[in-house]
């Protein structure tokens, strides 16, 4: 189906179809160790529905493109899921927001937000502040 | 408008109105329907024929259910009522209000009865700060209910209200024109229910009306069922069993069930501002409460887990392993302008993440929760040494990365000023106060113990201790102030001692980072005349530049760090000292009605009497209600050791005979008896 085949070719470089596949490889996620559950995700992009079926079974992971039932359904549109996947939003506010729609077992969404990735720009890191400057904020304030 | 504030609650969903049960809120006020940190209904005032209604008295059945006994008029110097009206409400999913208009004279009379509602869906964070609203109102009549709703791009919240009898509905509220018969009575019942609405799902506030009627039994059956199950209490001094019976009620008023764990409870922080978890809190409350009831624990360790920190995150101040701080679920947590979704800024949380799992253990012997939740105690016993030691040097310390809108201090005294030198200054940051050392310590032998004993990896468990041994050496060296002879309150960014004395030190020992032959004098500075204040122990002691006995971390007694410290006593010998401890804060429990509040007054008991009240938004608190329980449990000095639970009462001699029960644990049930032999009058003098 040269139709088909044009198609998957054009979304290897989406974030989604990346993020994915990159969960997929190493089969096994250390942050979802102990934990089974099976969610669908189903991804709006304009009236078209891409779906991606996420098995964990044991903290190993496997990703198919296919319907299927499972612990929890996850609707959301295509610039929303790229941004929760790539930091930009966060997936507990996108869900309070209305952004992002489930049916099912909310400990399963739950348990998938874990290997979200953080903000870009996020550091870790912070310069120190000296008693000094503390000191004249108090008194500025 | 009356100004006696009315409160209650089931979870997250509370209702604040005033004593005739009326809401009228402004942006600033805090009364109305709140429920997920949002307000459903901000006006919610009853009329007949357009006269307001004056309140008689209000019963409080349960903390979930109230009764307004109400008559026409405003309240001149008597009332001459034809009519009266009862109001009995309970809290669901919003609220469910039986309205009844009863007519005392022998002719039929016609009414017109008036229910104005309003919405403005307002953040627990705007009515904190006064902040206005970016969104739209819309206001609908669907069927049979009034529909208030707000939106903001995606984000839609509503309020169903409908009424079993038919009522007249508008924009702005509901109408009823009725006649009542001689000697006769009117009745409706009005459902309000909150529901994250959605343009997709119109019905879904409907379909949760239906449920309601099943909940409210399960409430009333809850109750009952959660005083049965804890064990019974039996004392020469009255008192005690009021207080006892206080603290298992407010306990059970401020259990919360997180959205994944339906059915199971842990304690939430505080009553209605605080009803969400809280790391700190619900894991000390969880840690008073064990005695009594280990569900609390259980339920807090998974839903903590669940939550564990997984990434970096800075607006959050989030790292791998971290326990979440405060988790909200209003709109300015939705739109992020708010890091609550959860917020992970705290540095105590994690460590005693550990310190919570290990106790439930020697309590319970639940092995299994202690495997399934191996993956999250290694990643919190990791974030300790990766992500805490901020400075390289070997403590743990805090800095928010969220300067705008993250925490400051992040130990347990959170306000500004609570950690200072002698001389009044604040330190710099990174700081690390020294019970955030001795959480640390004591997390890593805790972890030694249940990786030998549960996980079988003997390897971790040495690494864990020798960790520990060394962190114990470094920290006796480096927190003591030696001509004070007690540790200093932290380590400032130089390694320099912030060397004010405060009740922190008690935190030391129940951790058991103290070196025996230096416990003798903290166990002095805890029941001495600069810490001591007849009522329990200061937070900051007589002397120091910011001392204030009213001021919030700075001079105030807090019946939870006095618990912990008596606990730390006990841990350290110092029987009778913690004996003091107990009686002094069970004593102010009595003239507080047998409900502690989060904290009072510092001032010498001989000064004042009475213990002061701080005043604070909240009540009851969590770790204040659990104060009393684990007192109890350091006044019998309960410990599970191995699978025996090891009673070693040391009472106040005015406590009398004092019973406990029906202790539950892996001994199945156990009764504790003590009799009283210590003399405190002296001390508590003071």
């Amino acid at each position: 189906m040269p139709k088909a085949d044009a198609r998957s070719a054009s979304l290897a470089s989406d974030p989604v179809t990346r993020f994915f596949a990159v969960l997929a490889q190493p089969g096994h996620l250390e942050t979802f160790e102990g934990e089974s559950a099976t969610l669908r995700f189903e991804v709006l992009d304009g009236e078209r529905v891409d779906r991606w079926y996420l098995t964990v079974a044991n903290g190993d992971v496997t990703v198919a493109r296919r319907n299927g039932p499972a612990d929890v359904v996850v609707r959301i549109k295509r610039p929303d899921m790229e941004a929760m996947l790539t930091g930009r939003l966060n997936a507990q506010a996108a869900l309070l927001r209305g952004l992002l729609g489930f049916d099912g077992d909310v400990a399963a969404l739950m348990m998938f937000q874990r290997c979200l990735p953080g903000p870009p720009g996020s550091t870790g890191k912070v310069a120190p502040i000296t008693s000094k400057t503390v000191m004249a904020e108090r008194r500025a304030s | 408008m009356s100004s006696e504030l009315v409160q209650i609650l089931e979870g997250n969903t509370f209702v604040v109105s005033d004593d005739r049960g009326d809401i009228e809120a402004s942006l600033t006020d805090p009364t109305g329907l709140f429920s997920f940190d949002t307000r459903f209904l901000s006006q919610w005032v009853l009329t007949l024929d357009g006269q307001r209604l004056n309140a008689l008295s209000t019963d409080d059945l349960h903390y979930f259910q109230t009764r307004f006994f109400l008559v026409p008029g405003t309240g001149t110097v008597y009332v001459d009522a034809k009519l009266s009206v009862i109001r009995q409400r309970e809290v669901a999913d919003g609220f469910h209000e039986e309205l009844r208009i009863l007519n005392h004279e022998s002719k039929p009379v016609s009414l017109k009865v008036r229910i104005d509602a309003a919405s403005d869906f307002a953040d627990l964070f705007e009515v904190k700060d006064a902040l206005k609203k970016k969104g739209r109102y819309e206001t609908k009549i669907a069927g049979n209910s009034l529909v208030l709703r707000y939106m903001r791009e995606t984000y839609c919240r509503e309020t169903w209200i409908s009424s079993s009898s038919p009522a007249r509905m508008d924009q702005n509220g509901l109408s009823f024109a009725i006649t009542i018969p001689a000697h006769g009575e009117w009745k409706t019942e009005l459902d309000v229910v909150a529901s994250i609405g959605s343009e997709d799902q119109p019905a879904q506030g409907v379909t949760r009306i239906r449920g309601e009627r099943r909940v409210r039994r399960d409430m009333t059956r809850g109750l009952e069922k959660w005083i049965q199950a804890a064990p019974r209490l039996e004392s020469d001094w009255e008192p005690l069993e009021l207080i006892y019976r206080r603290c298992l009620t407010d306990l059970a008023a401020l259990r919360f069930s997180p959205l994944t764990m339906p059915g199971h409870a842990l304690p939430a922080a505080g009553l209605p501002w605080f009803m969400t978890i809280f790391g700190r809190d619900s894991i000390f409350t969880s840690l008073q409460a064990l005695p009594f009831s280990s569900e609390l624990a259980a339920t807090t360790l998974l839903a903590l887990a669940e939550r564990q920190g997984t990434r970096i995150d800075d607006f959050r101040d989030e790292d791998p392993g971290r326990i979440l701080h405060e988790m909200r679920y209003g709109e300015m947590t939705a739109f992020e302008e708010r890091p609550h979704s959860p917020y992970y800024g705290n540095a105590d949380a994690t460590p005693l993440f550990v310190v919570l799992l290990d106790e439930y253990e020697r309590w319970t012997g639940d092995i299994k929760l202690v495997e399934r939740l191996e993956h999250a105690a290694r990643a919190a016993l990791n974030w300790i040494d990766e992500y805490a030691d901020l400075q390289r040097n070997g403590y743990v310390s805090y800095q928010r990365r969220n300067a705008k809108t993250g925490l400051e201090n992040q130990c347990w005294k959170d306000s500004w000023d609570s950690i200072s030198y002698r001389n009044g200054d604040l330190p710099g940051f990174p700081r690390a106060t020294c019970e955030l050392q001795g959480y640390a310590y004591d997390a890593k032998m805790r972890g030694a113990r249940l990786a030998r004993l549960i996980w079988k990896d003997p390897a971790f468990a040495d690494r864990l201790e020798k960790e520990a041994a060394d962190l114990k050496r470094r920290f006796n060296r480096d927190y003591w102030v030696e001509d004070g002879q007690y540790f200093a309150v932290a380590l400032d960014t130089d390694g320099r001692q912030v060397d004010s004395l405060t009740s922190n030190i008690g935190h030391l020992l129940w951790s058991g980072i103290v070196d025996k032959p230096k416990a003798r004098a903290i166990a002095r500075h805890l029941l001495g005349p600069r810490l001591f204040s007849g009522w329990g122990v200061r937070t900051l002691a007589e002397g120091e530049a910011r001392y204030n006995p009213i001021g919030y971390h700075v001079g105030t007694v807090w019946p939870f760090d006095n618990s912990i410290i008596a606990w730390g006593l006990r841990r350290y010998g110092f029987k009778e000292e913690a004996a003091h401890i107990a009686a002094g804060i069970l004593q102010a429990a009595e003239i507080f009605g047998g409900r502690l509040p989060e904290a009072f007054g510092g001032y010498p008991r001989s000064l004042t009497k009475y213990p002061v009240q701080y005043p604070t938004a909240c009540s009851p608190q969590a770790w204040s209600t659990g104060a009393p329980l684990l007192l109890l449990r350091t006044a019998l000095g309960l410990e599970p050791t191995g699978e025996n639970l090891i009673i070693d009462p040391a009472l106040p001699t005015w406590i009398g005979h004092l019973e406990l029960l029906d202790l539950p644990g892996r001994w199945k049930r156990i009764d504790a008896y003590g009799r009283g032999r210590v003399d405190t009058d002296r001390l508590l003098a003071r």
